[in-house]
Parts: C-alpha cells; sequence; structure tokens
C-alpha cells in the first residue's frame, strides 16, 4: 500500500514540472496559434542562464528566477519580431518548419557555445523532503507543483479578469474581429507568445535544480508538453494541470508495476495522444 | 622578398612527406566531455614528440574529425580524413556507436586505426576480422570483471548480499544487461531488482520508491552523466539506506564533485589525477604546464599514450608501412599512466591494450573523487553507507 500510495506522490510531483512547461506552450497555441517546436529551448535557455547565475556570482536559482524569466521574455518578444511575425499568415507548415529550425538553431548555438556537457547547480534545498509516515515528499518538486498551480491561477486570472486577457481571448477567436473593433493584435501576440517563453524560462530554473542543464534538456519536456495540450485540448489552459496530473500518475504507475516499465514511459505518453485523438474524433463522428 | 619566399619553401618542404594522423572525436554533442579531454591530450602528446624530432625525421602533423557523438556525422567525417586528407593512420574513437558506423569504411580502406575508446561488444564483433585494429581501452566485459570483483570484496568485507540494477533503456546500459545479472548470481549476490530508465528523464521517484521495497545493499546504475544528480537527488529525498551508490558513466557532470549529493557515491575510472604512478604524475605536470589546469577524464591520458605508442612504433617500423608499424606497435611495452601498456588477443580482436586489471574504483569524497579500490591504490579507506 505504501509503494502505491509513494508511486501516486511521485507521479503528482512530477506533473508540476509539466505543467509548467506545457502552460507556456498552451499559451503560444491558444493565442498565437502557433506551434512552438522550439519550446523546449526556451526551457533549456532558462536552465543554462540559472545555472551561469549560480555558477558565476553563486545565485540561488530560485532567487535568480524573475530576473531569468525577464531576460528569456526578452528573447522571446525578439524571435517573435525577428521571425514569428512574419509567418503569421503563412501555412502551418511553414510556421512548424520555422520553430523547428529555431529549435535546432538555438540548441546547436549552446552545442557550439557551452559544449554537451551536463551542468549542475548546487542548493542547501535540493534533497529537501518532507517525510509524511512512510510517504516521501520532495522538497524541489513539491516548488515546482506549487508554482505550476500559481502560475496556472495567474494566467487563468490575467486571461479573464483583466483588459490584456480580454484581448487576446478576442485575438484568439478572431484575429481580423479584433482588428477592426481597435485591438492591436501585433502587440498582443508579441506579449503573448513572450510569456510563454518566460514560462518556459520558469521551467527551465527548475529543471536546472532538480535535474541539470544541457543544450537537449528541453527536448524530453517540450514532447511531454505536447501531449499535453493535446489532451487537455489545445490552448486549453484549465485542462493543463489536469492533463499534467494524468500524465504523471499515468508514467509512475507504468514504472512502478508494468515489468522494465522505465523504457515503457515514453510510450504512455504517444498512447495518450493516441487515444485522446481517437476519442475525440469518435466522439465527432457521432 | 626573396627570404620570405626562401623561408617560406623551407617550410613547404619541411611538411613534404611528414606523417599524417587523422584524429576522430566528438568534439561536440553528447560524448564532447570526453573528446575534448581526449583531444587535449592529442595536443600534449604531439607537442611532445615535434620537440623530441618528430617521427621519420619530420613534425607529425595532426588532422583533427568532429563525429559530433552521431554515427551519421562520423561516416562522412572518417572518409574525408581517409580520402581528402589522406592521413596515414587513424586514431580516437570515443563512442561505441559512431565506432560500429565507421567499421565499414575501415575495412574499405584498410585504414590503419589505433583506437581509444568504444568499449561495447558490438565494436569488438566489427573489428574482429581487421587486421590493423589495436584498442586501447579495455572492453566491457573487463570493464565488468572489474566492477565484479570489487562487489565481491564488498560481499567479503561489508556483507554485501543484495543489488539492485538500474540501467539506461539504450544500448549502453542494455547490451550485456542479462550476461551481468547471471554473473552476479553465480558470484553469490541476490539482484533485488533490476530496473530499465529513460536516460535524460530525470524521473527517478518511482525506481527508488521501488527499490526502496527491495532493500538493496548496492544499487549499480548504468547510464549517462545527465543521470547522476537526478538520481542521487532521489535517492537522499527518499531516503534509500545504500551501502553504496555505484555508477559507471563514461563521463561526470560538471561540477558534480561540488555538490554535496555527490557524497559517497561510487565510480569507475582508469585513472585518476591523484595515482602516485611515476607516468601520472609526470603527465599531470606536463598537462598542467600546457594547459594551466588539470584533468580528472581519464581519455586525456588515454589519447596522450595512444599517440606517444603509435609514434614511438612508426619510428622503429621506419616508415609507414602498416605491416611494419603494425608489427612494432604489437611488440609495445611502455610504462604509462595507468601501468605498462602491451598489447595481447582480447576473446576477438588481435591487439587488446588496457584490460581489468586497470581500473580504479573511487568515491566522491570531500569535493574530489577519490581512489579507495584496489587497496594498493586507495587514498582513504571507502566510506559504507549501512
Amino acid at each position: 500500500m505504501d509503494l502505491f500510495l509513494q508511486t501516486l506522490l511521485n507521479g503528482l510531483l512530477q506533473s508540476g514540472i509539466y505543467a509548467l512547461v506545457a502552460s507556456g506552450l498552451a499559451l503560444s497555441v491558444g493565442v498565437v496559434g502557433i506551434v512552438n517546436f522550439a519550446h523546449g529551448e526556451f526551457l533549456m535557455i532558462g536552465a543554462f542562464l540559472a545555472w551561469a547565475a549560480s555558477a558565476s556570482l553563486g545565485l540561488d536559482p530560485l532567487l535568480s528566477l524573475p530576473v531569468v524569466a525577464l531576460a528569456v521574455f526578452g528573447v522571446g518578444a525578439l524571435t517573435y519580431r525577428v521571425s514569428i511575425r512574419h509567418v503569421l499568415l503563412a501555412p502551418e507548415l511553414n510556421q512548424m518548419l520555422l520553430t523547428f529550425g529555431l529549435g535546432i538553431l538555438l540548441q546547436n548555438l549552446a552545442l557550439m557555445l557551452l559544449g554537451g556537457n551536463t551542468r549542475t547547480v548546487s542548493t542547501p534545498y535540493q534533497a529537501s523532503s518532507l517525510q509524511l509516515g512512510e510517504l516521501t515528499v520532495g522538497g524541489p518538486k513539491a516548488v515546482a507543483f506549487a508554482f505550476a498551480v500559481a502560475l496556472l491561477a495567474g494566467l487563468y486570472f490575467v486571461l479573464y479578469r483583466t483588459t490584456l486577457g480580454r484581448q487576446m481571448r478576442a485575438v484568439a477567436q478572431n484575429r481580423r474581429g479584433a482588428q477592426l473593433i481597435g485591438i492591436n493584435v501585433d502587440r498582443v501576440y508579441l506579449l503573448a507568445f513572450a510569456a510563454s517563453c518566460g514560462l518556459a524560462a520558469v521551467a527551465g530554473v527548475l529543471v536546472s535544480v532538480l535535474l541539470f542543464a544541457s543544450p537537449t534538456v528541453g527536448l524530453v519536456f517540450a514532447l511531454k508538453a505536447f501531449a499535453i495540450i493535446v489532451m487537455a485540448g489545445l490552448g486549453n489552459l484549465t485542462g493543463v494541470l489536469w492533463a499534467s496530473v494524468l500524465l504523471g500518475v499515468s508514467e509512475a504507475l507504468v514504472q512502478t508495476y508494468v515489468p522494465g516499465g522505465g523504457g515503457w514511459s515514453d510510450a504512455v505518453f504517444f498512447l495518450m495522444i493516441f487515444g485522446t485523438l481517437v476519442l475525440r474524433s469518435f466522439r465527432g463522428s457521432r | 622578398m626573396k627570404k620570405m619566399l626562401l623561408t617560406g619553401l623551407m617550410l613547404a618542404l619541411s611538411g613534404a612527406g611528414a606523417v599524417k594522423v587523422g584524429v576522430l572525436l566528438p568534439l561536440s554533442g553528447a560524448g564532447s566531455v570526453s573528446g575534448q579531454a581526449a583531444r587535449s591530450g592529442y595536443l600534449l602528446a604531439l607537442d611532445e614528440i615535434n620537440r623530441a624530432g618528430g617521427v621519420l625525421g619530420k613534425p607529425l602533423e595532426l588532422e583533427f574529425g568532429d563525429d559530433g557523438s552521431a554515427p551519421a556525422k562520423a561516416v562522412p567525417e572518417f572518409v574525408k580524413l581517409v580520402t581528402v586528407d589522406k592521413v596515414d593512420f587513424m586514431v580516437g574513437g570515443v563512442s561505441s556507436a559512431t565506432s560500429i558506423a565507421i567499421s565499414g569504411p575501415a575495412k574499405q580502406y584498410n585504414t590503419f586505426m589505433a583506437w581509444i575508446g568504444a568499449a561495447a561488444v558490438p565494436v569488438e564483433d566489427a573489428f574482429a576480422d581487421h587486421k590493423y585494429f589495436f584498442h586501447y581501452h579495455p572492453w566491457a566485459y573487463y570493464n565488468f570483471e572489474a566492477i565484479l570483483g570489487y562487489f565481491k570484496t564488498l560481499k567479503t568485507q561489508r556483507k554485501a548480499k543484495n543489488i539492485a540494477i538500474a540501467y539506461e533503456d539504450g544500448p549502453f546500459g542494455s547490451a550485456g544487461i542479462d550476461a551481468t545479472i547471471a554473473a552476479f548470481k553465480k558470484a553469490g549476490f541476490n539482484v533485488v531488482m533490476a530496473e530499465k530508465f529513460k536516460t535524460g528523464s530525470g524521473n527517478f521517484g518511482p525506481l527508488v520508491s521501488k527499490a526502496k521495497a527491495a532493500k538493496p545493499d548496492i544499487l549499480y546504475w548504468i547510464g549517462y552523466d545527465t543521470d547522476a544528480l537526478p538520481l542521487a537527488t532521489e535517492v537522499k529525498q527518499q531516503n534509500l539506506q545504500l551501502g553504496l551508490l555505484y555508477g559507471t558513466p563514461p563521463s561526470w557532470p560538471v561540477g558534480f564533485e561540488k555538490n554535496k549529493l555527490s557524497d559517497n557515491v561510487a565510480g569507475l575510472s582508469l585513472w585518476l589525477p591523484s595515482s602516485p604512478q611515476a607516468e601520472s604524475r609526470k603527465f599531470v605536470a606536463a598537462y598542467k604546464k600546457k594547459f594551466g589546469t588539470t584533468t580528472e577524464e581519464y581519455f586525456a591520458p588515454l589519447a596522450y599514450v595512444n599517440l606517444k605508442s603509435l609514434s614511438a612504433a612508426i619510428n622503429a617500423a621506419g616508415s609507414t608501412d602498416k605491416d611494419k608499424v603494425a608489427a612494432e606497435l604489437a611488440k609495445t611495452n611502455m610504462p604509462t599512466p595507468f601501468g605498462p601498456l602491451t598489447f595481447s588477443k582480447s576473446l576477438k580482436t588481435q591487439y587488446q591494450g588496457f584490460k581489468s586489471g586497470n581500473w580504479l574504483h573511487f568515491q566522491f569524497l570531500g569535493d574530489a573523487r577519490v581512489p579507495v579500490y584496489p587497496i594498493r591504490f586507495a587514498q582513504k579507506p571507502m566510506v559504507w553507507g549501512k
């Protein structure tokens, strides 16, 4: 029974980091309408910036988090101005090719400038945990989960309770209509895309504490984020947390109870994408 | 003007007929820590060789190629070195996957290869019939022989009986895992868990929970540097009581030794800079003089030994004739930072350099890798966690 409960807890805690990564992607898909294949690379930039602040200035990653998020927000804004903006009206395939190329470019730049080494940060709370009887709650993962819940709540508030949020939803629903009633669509897109990159950086900072910084660290999380936004419904922010929990817990159950389950963990999210798409098409045909 | 032309001519003539050695390494990508370390080792050896008069009376030349840690990039890079740069000999090779990929072209061009890495058994199979293949790094079964020897000592001295194995699901972790489990069982250990994991995923929560239920004395993980910190973190967070957490990644994360979570984590290395051997001390001093720093990566001295031994063999052969050089290299008996280097048969290849007796077991103790076994090389007693 303890093993089962610990497995559920492991899955729940893991889902926090998944939700953090997926929230930014959901924002860029939902508002800007672009599937950003370079999302994992913005996470990687966040992880490296947190590592650099820790290694060179001795700054705790959680303290450097606001600065890192702001810096990557800036990188995202620049990326939007230089590239994304010019393909917004282009066919979806072109948009995907652009972000895919951007991802490869950023990853290879990191490889050239920093090498392929894995870099780790050292914090006093890295191995902290809370003991609940026989169950253990890992400190940094619990923080990541709390961050994910708070950020998703914050995003929800911005989208549904502020003027900017209303503008974002209007642009997402009907770009031309929003333009006709005087909304600066370009500004809304820029803010939404930059914010999605900033959210990826927040996830990156936590990944640097939980795992490591390396040029390829973002890939595995970006793939899982795609699975989550497909399950949640493209652009559906409220569904992101539940989809993340479902993915995290399913992976943990497979890893613990299926023989050789560790090797199957990546199959879980492909299976979930497959299942969700089949279910949706089945419902749609009725 | 005449003087400049004359100098140019002299330089061009001095290079003409020089022995060229191609070096294929992972200078970028996942294996770049080892690749960059090896590059430094080659550059140091090149300096020393050329200061001592070069090879066959001319300065030795190196042509570096980056295999990008990827088989698809390794093959064209190898072919370019052999056919366009027309190197006389090939050295380098860290990854098993890239080495398997180039085995075809190596045989096609009958290339002389003095290879430093690539320990997986499929590489041995791929080069078993290649006449000019000299392998320096111990094969994987020699590595395991060294690990088993150490664990047997722990069984006798610390009553270690139960082993949990965590292995990555790629060829590095999974190849030969059944034989590993069988060998542990044959040696009288209980293998209480053998779990796969996805390298780089960092998701060790369920695996450690499972290990906790199995109550192992040793957790032996076969994975990459990306897995070291997440695994150590999860072991600590879940308070998994272990005698030893033992890993065999090809390299460790940068700065891992400074992290408190690395304390008492143990691993395997062919060499450590603190090794007391005279040749090792000489290498460390020369390396520090050239690069202003030291290295903990054993691929640096391995590359150094590789080029030094090859150049000595070419000089002894008196030409670049492959058969003559192979005959001389096969006779090698030189002191190295790892101990004496000689070549003898392995299970399938003709010329194998280092074997199981060259491995050192270390522990991360007080911000450094400290040798703890074999006892004659131990600088501190091993810390057993139970």
